[in-house]
């Protein structure tokens, strides 16, 4: 973290606020002569009241609960060490390396779209929510990745500017709303009406062009405002990202898998996209002046490109080869003024993480096969070494295996058939599958079938028949099991 | 007025200046040092998380790795030198040798796919991956902490204030890089 950039912060806040005030006055004190100015010479001066409280009204909220109306909209819901214990851990980790007093809170948003962003006040009061896509879809290295970012917008203070700035779009958006809503049903009548009595019907002629001005570029200005902003933050929080982790390729990994995903964020409301490590709606959008985000391309290709080390001064030469900008992202003075400016190795991923993935994606493979027995889908092996699960309401009576092409026949899903998928289930959980004979356990009503054994011919195709009922089988070069069960008798047949 | 009061007045605000600078640079000075503490009761936090956290880790694996009595010798003999270390330079030795022993162990344990399979090994595991992981990030904030101080007391003008009220530089806590860890012993 740059002292320079958190004071600049600190600083956009403050003018951020007035700003919006000063046109907030604007737009309530031509609102209120453009409705009342005919009935009460002071009617301006009652709109400019509105426009003040509403202003101190939006204040208040995004200074107060604008945290906890974010979460809540986003149907956030928060979670203890005990349901999460990596992704907690992960955030204290984070907290460490940023040398925050206090434990952000932590929220899970039950949506499949990788996803994730922070909000609150100061890094004493924050929170940081991520969705379950994302924990289903990252590994440990790229899950730290991704909450360095989110720290990094924490303890770069964006947290605060942008919830403020987000109120503030709001209540521009709002007023100007109400604004061009009038005069589009009242026609500009009442404006005629009061420039006849001559009392500075020339000065009211501008100042209803000046409203109009107003209400139309007011919000397009904000929002302009509020885009550009987030897209500087968002190279900055990857640097930061960087920086902490010292491991850029976790992020960078991250953010391709939130690329690659085809799923939508449907939850968030689209004014909160800036929030958002990724644009919920449109990750792919280009760099023009009302995206949210830097191209995604363009951010990983930053975070891959840090040659030596993971400190800022790596980042920006970066960000310079990719983007071809001569625009610093921080002032050159206080990069090499600060002394977090100094090189920092990167370190390299951690081992243990795949295991634990692996791990945890054949649990959930296992799960599903269970629930998808349980509902009666047929499980069908298919020679090159495929599973294919169909589901009950599949209509045709035969289909395509998508791996190798071969054509099977739907058998009759038997009461026998689920208990069998059940019981290797049970045993696979338990840890004690024996790899030699899962079918002595799972069909022990089958004691009177006789095994049947194949000689393989190695690197060729190879056809043979079903001992018991007769069913052919084609074997693919690429097989690799040792065993397989006859899809229509459930005969053993082993492949040596 | 005369001009022996103007310049009695003038002196006098430089003085004043002077002792509100000084004022401000010792807080400062103050402020930075209480970082540093902080961020080093941080790392001791973490540091006593891990040498709890080594008991139930080899008690649950000594079942499971009858043959490995060296590599648990090694563990919990580093801990216990660790838990012994009484200066910054000392502890970061030994810590250096217990993550050294951990990272052995974590190869070894490659070889008993069943401890793997065990969930409460497992997730001790991800516990002693978190505390590695929070070791080497509360060190790099303390060793950041530490850099802004020893900045502070030895550069022109806060070196002067530093030295009138007894600010020392603070030792880094050096462990070695994690990538250039021994690689550890294969047997066969």
């Amino acid at each position: 973290m740059f002292w320079s950039i958190i004071a600049a912060n600190k600083r956009k806040t403050v003018l951020l606020i007035v700003l919006m005030g000063a046109l907030l006055a604007a737009l309530g004190y031509l609102l209120g002569v453009y409705l009342g100015g005919d009935f009460h010479p002071l009617a301006g001066w009652a709109g400019l009241l509105v426009a003040a409280l509403v202003w101190l009204a939006m204040l208040a909220v995004s200074l107060t609960a604008a945290d906890d109306i974010f979460l809540h909209l986003a149907g956030a819901h928060e979670v203890d060490r005990q349901s999460w214990p990596q992704l907690h851990n992960v955030v204290e980790e984070m907290q460490l390396a940023a040398g925050m007093h206090r434990m952000p809170r932590i929220f899970v948003m039950d949506d499949p779209s990788p996803n994730a962003f922070a909000v609150g006040r100061s890094p004493a009061d924050c929170a940081v929510c991520v969705t379950a896509g994302l924990l289903a879809l990252c590994n440990r290295d790229e899950l730290q990745g991704v909450v360095a970012h989110e720290i990094g917008h924490i303890i770069n203070r964006d947290i605060l500017y942008m919830t403020v700035a987000a109120t503030m779009l709001g209540a521009t958006c709002f007023l100007s709303d109400i604004f061009l809503r009038n005069l589009r049903f009242s026609g500009g009548r009442r404006y005629r009406s009061r420039s006849r009595k001559g009392s500075g019907g020339r000065a009211g002629g501008y100042l209803l062009i000046m409203a109009l001005l107003l209400a139309i570029f007011g919000p397009l200005f904000s929002r302009l405002l509020y885009f550009s902003a987030s897209r500087k933050r968002e190279y900055l929080a990857d640097a930061t990202s960087a920086r902490l982790t010292r491991y850029p390729a976790g992020l960078a990994a991250a953010l391709e898998k939130m690329r690659r995903s085809p799923a939508r964020l449907t939850t968030a409301p689209s004014a909160t996209a800036p929030f958002y490590i990724v644009n919920p709606y449109r990750p792919q959008l280009s760099d023009n002046a009302f995206a949210t985000h830097p191209p995604l391309e363009r951010r990983i290709g930053i975070l891959k490109g840090m040659a030596g080390g993971a400190g800022y001064g790596e980042y920006l030469k970066s960000y310079r080869r990719v983007t071809g900008s001569r625009r610093a992202l921080i002032r050159g003075g206080d990069l090499n003024r600060s002394p977090l400016a100094q090189k920092v190795d990167q370190r390299g991923p951690q081992a243990q993480s795949v295991a634990m993935a692996a791990n945890v994606a054949a649990a959930r493979k296992r799960s599903g096969d269970i629930i998808r027995a349980v509902n009666g889908f047929a499980f069908i092996p298919c020679a090159c070494g495929m599973q294919i699960k169909v589901p009950p309401d599949y209509a045709q009576s035969t289909f395509t295996c998508p791996r190798c092409g071969a054509v099977h026949r739907i058998p009759e899903v038997g009461r026998e058939h689920v208990a069998a998928i059940l019981a290797a289930a049970a045993a696979m959980s338990a840890g004690r599958a024996d790899k030699r004979q899962p079918q002595a356990s799972a069909a022990p009503g089958s004691a009177e079938r006789k095994e049947q054994v194949v000689a393989r011919l190695p690197g060729q195709w190879q056809g043979f028949d079903c001992s018991s009922c007769g069913r052919h089988y084609q074997l693919s070069p690429a097989f690799r099991l040792r065993q397989l069960s006859c899809s229509r008798c459930g005969n053993v047949i082993r492949v040596e | 007025m005369s001009a022996g009061a103007i310049v009695l007045m003038v002196l006098a605000g430089v003085v004043l200046a002077l002792v509100l600078t000084g004022a401000a640079v010792y807080n400062g000075l103050v402020g930075l040092r209480n970082q540093v503490r902080n961020a080093w009761s941080q790392i001791d936090v973490q540091l006593k998380r891990r040498h709890d956290l080594i008991p139930n880790l080899v008690e649950t694996a000594r079942g499971y790795m009858q043959h490995e009595r060296e590599t648990f010798t090694a563990i919990t003999e580093a801990r216990a030198r660790a838990a012994g270390a009484r200066s910054v330079k000392e502890a970061g030795q030994a810590e250096t040798r217990l993550s050294q022993a951990l990272s052995a162990f974590n190869m070894v344990v490659e070889n008993y796919p069943e401890l793997k399979a065990n969930t409460n090994f497992l997730s001790l595991q991800e516990e002693l991956t978190s505390t590695e992981n929070r070791i080497a990030f509360a060190r790099q904030a303390y060793n950041d902490q530490v850099l802004f101080l020893n900045n502070k007391v030895e550069m022109f003008p806060s070196n002067l204030v530093a030295n009138l009220f007894a600010f020392r530089q603070e030792e880094y806590f050096e462990m070695e890089d994690l990538s250039e860890r021994q690689a550890p012993q294969v047997r066969f």
